[in-house]
């Protein structure tokens, strides 16, 4: 068994992953309530923002403060125009269908990018962002400021969100949609604006989260893809409800998944955390409600 | 007024019957005629099509047969009872590891360990499906979701079984390993096919089998509403567990035979976008129909090697897929198998009327 020294590192590895997954968890369940979409396609938007940033940086010749900027604002637009034709389609149908249309989106977005940045032979890309080589130490642990702000802004976008909800206009009028739609609508609330206005949110979520997690994992599609189902397992815990629920269960499955990398034994399964968390939360949640009566299928 | 009425509505009830007959009779015939097709078209894939067909399409061919199994557990699970499962690929995986084991560990007749592979990954896919059922269907598509990830990380640890020893039978990776065994009757690749063929008509019979049974009605009921299916008296859980529990049999069987197909199995050969592939595919081949499961496989499987063999790069596919399930789910739910016919004879019409349109121009010019 590894002494605490060995994983004070990965603690801190694992806060910075647990932060940028709660940022994805409360994008995903922010856009949830308002529109019963699950968003199952924000992992291959970032990851697709991504590749363009490094792109724009390393083969156009950009500078990285608008490559970064590019990333954000194609994920925010690529997740709102999704939104404004499928989630407009879609818009009356089962929350499951919703959700398997955006893995459908997902799929298409994971073939283009295997298809305009093949992995074949070449060498393996990376996005460094500049906070990652300063930082300071705490007791002999190294920082570095990529590492902060990934919690930070886990932080910050949970609270901000938690506000915006509760005290804006347009927050208001996200989580009367929720409730009812057409109710929404016949109060006067213009709900395409709102429902756009939800899906540019999210993108942007998607595109910082893909930025953050290309520097702290790995540029790579089908890995940033799935690391979606970190967040997603943050967001069942919470039911697709709470975000301050969403926003510890991400961290604790961040920093779980990285401090069991030290140890031996272990190490491999460390990615099946988010699985065994999930499961547990599902025994705990489900022993305690009744079953659930609403129309199924696609 | 009701005295006119009277003769009118006998001679209608008449010409009703009549025309009731007539259609019955046609119906009569036209299900004649597609078990002839069936029956013929089965007879020309396990006869003729492993003998005429390269060693290439034979193992291509082979890969279609077992996707279509899984294919079919996924279409009954999505299409019937309106669950979705985001993980039966990794299911897939798992079928194949516990068939793989039990190959090298026992010398069992091949159809035993099939059936054992099938009921071993029917417990295992159970007992994970379980805590999420009594939620709502988005939780059981997202816990499989979770689980496909979770699959992919173990068999990337444990590796598939390569005739070592120990529990997991992983033999290091040595430089010969010993291949999967085979049922004696069919060692050859042709001959292996055939076998496939049949195990897949014995699935697919099985699966009607609960369809046009008390299984069946429960899931068709649950479809429609859980409410009413629940106040109608059906065990809805239950009815749940079970689809959820036929879908990971046939997986299982279907893993059992992909063990044998291709003899050599490597964990990086499944990854967790395949079951998601697998999942686009069953909504473009279509969910509401049996044959559906054989689209779904064709595209998964044959058509990722034809483009291989034309140099096409078989991403284009996934680009595909992913649209095309976007377009199922928005337009056309019942999928190509529905599709395709109508859109046929939409294309047909349309020749039809290119090729008759210029004629009547002719004779008035003349």
């Amino acid at each position: 068994m590894p002494s605490w020294q060995d994983f004070q590192p990965f603690l801190v590895t694992g806060l910075a992953l647990g932060g940028v997954y709660a940022l994805s968890g409360v994008g995903m369940v922010v856009l949830f309530r308002a529109t019963g979409v699950l968003n199952l396609s924000f992992g291959a938007v970032g990851a697709m923002g991504a590749l363009i940033a490094w792109q724009a940086i390393n083969v156009w010749g950009v500078a990285p403060g608008v490559g970064w900027l590019i990333c954000v604002l194609f994920a925010a637009a690529l997740t709102t125009v999704y939104g404004l034709i499928f989630g407009n389609a879609l818009a009356k149908r089962d929350p499951l269908v919703k959700a398997t249309a955006t893995l459908g989106f997902a799929l298409l977005l994971l073939g283009a990018m295997d298809l305009l940045w093949t992995t074949s032979g070449g060498a393996a890309r990376s996005l460094p962002l500049p906070t990652d080589n300063s930082g300071f130490s705490i007791s002999g642990v190294t920082i570095d400021w990529t590492q902060v702000i990934g919690l930070v802004i886990g932080i910050v976008i949970a609270i901000a969100t938690t506000l915006f909800l509760r005290y804006t206009k347009l927050g208001t009028a996200m989580r009367a949609m929720a409730s009812d739609r057409e109710i929404t609508a016949m109060l006067g609330v213009p709900v395409n604006r709102v429902l756009a206005a939800a899906w540019f949110g999210c993108g942007v979520l998607a595109g910082i989260s893909g930025l953050l997690l290309a520097d702290l994992v790995a540029l790579d599609a089908t890995t940033l893809t799935f690391l979606v189902i970190s967040s997603v397992a943050a967001a069942l815990i919470a039911q697709l409800r709470s975000i301050a629920v969403t926003f510890v269960a991400a961290v604790v499955i961040g920093v779980i998944t990285s401090m069991i990398t030290p140890i031996q034994s272990i190490t491999n399964y460390a990615n099946m955390t988010p699985f065994v968390l999930a499961v547990i939360a599902l025994l705990v949640i489900s022993g305690r409600q009744t079953i659930s009566l609403e129309r199924g299928g696609i | 007024m009701t005295a006119t009425k009277v003769p009118d509505s006998n001679v209608s009830g008449d010409g009703a019957r009549v025309a009731l007959s007539v259609q019955i009779q046609r119906l009569d015939r036209r299900t004649k005629i597609r078990a002839a097709v069936v029956i013929l078209l089965l007879a020309f894939c396990l006869l003729l099509l492993p003998s005429i067909i390269s060693g290439y399409y034979v193992i291509a061919m082979t890969q279609v047969v077992v996707y279509a199994i899984v294919a079919l557990g996924l279409g009954v699970l999505v299409g019937r009872v309106g669950l979705v499962s985001l993980g039966q690929a990794a299911v897939l995986a798992l079928g194949a590891w516990v068939a793989a084991r039990l190959l090298f560990a026992t010398s069992l007749p091949y159809p035993l360990v099939l059936l054992m592979s099938g009921v071993i990954t029917m417990v295992l896919g159970t007992l994970v499906g379980l805590p999420a059922l009594r939620m709502r269907g988005l939780y059981l598509a997202l816990i499989t979701l979770m689980l496909a990830g979770a699959i992919t990380t173990v068999l990337e640890t444990t590796n598939f079984p390569n005739g070592g020893n120990g529990f997991l039978g992983y033999n290091g990776a040595s430089v010969q390993p010993p291949a999967i065994r085979r049922p004696s009757i069919a060692t050859s690749d042709p001959g292996f096919l055939r076998y496939s063929i049949v195990v897949a008509i014995l699935m697919f019979l099985l699966v009607v089998w609960h369809l046009r049974s008390r299984p069946g009605r429960a899931w068709a009921a649950i479809r429609q509403s859980e409410a009413s299916a629940l106040a109608a008296g059906i065990n809805t859980t239950r009815y749940k567990l079970w689809a959820f529990a036929l879908a990971s049999f046939l997986a299982g069987v279907a893993g059992g035979l992909l063990a044998g197909s291709d003899r050599f199995l490597y964990s990086y050969d499944f990854q967790t976008q395949d079951s998601i592939t697998l999942l686009a595919v069953v909504l473009m081949g279509g969910v509401y129909n049996i044959w559906g499961a054989v689209i779904a496989a064709l595209f998964m499987q044959l058509l990722p090697q034809i483009l291989n063999q034309i140099g096409v790069s078989p991403y284009w596919l996934i680009v595909l897929f992913g649209i095309g399930a976007l377009q199922v789910l928005t337009t056309a739910p019942a999928g190509i198998v529905d599709q395709m016919p109508k859109d046929l004879a939409r294309l047909g019409r349309f020749i039809f009327r290119q090729f008759r349109r210029p004629a009547p121009s002719e004779g008035g010019a003349q």
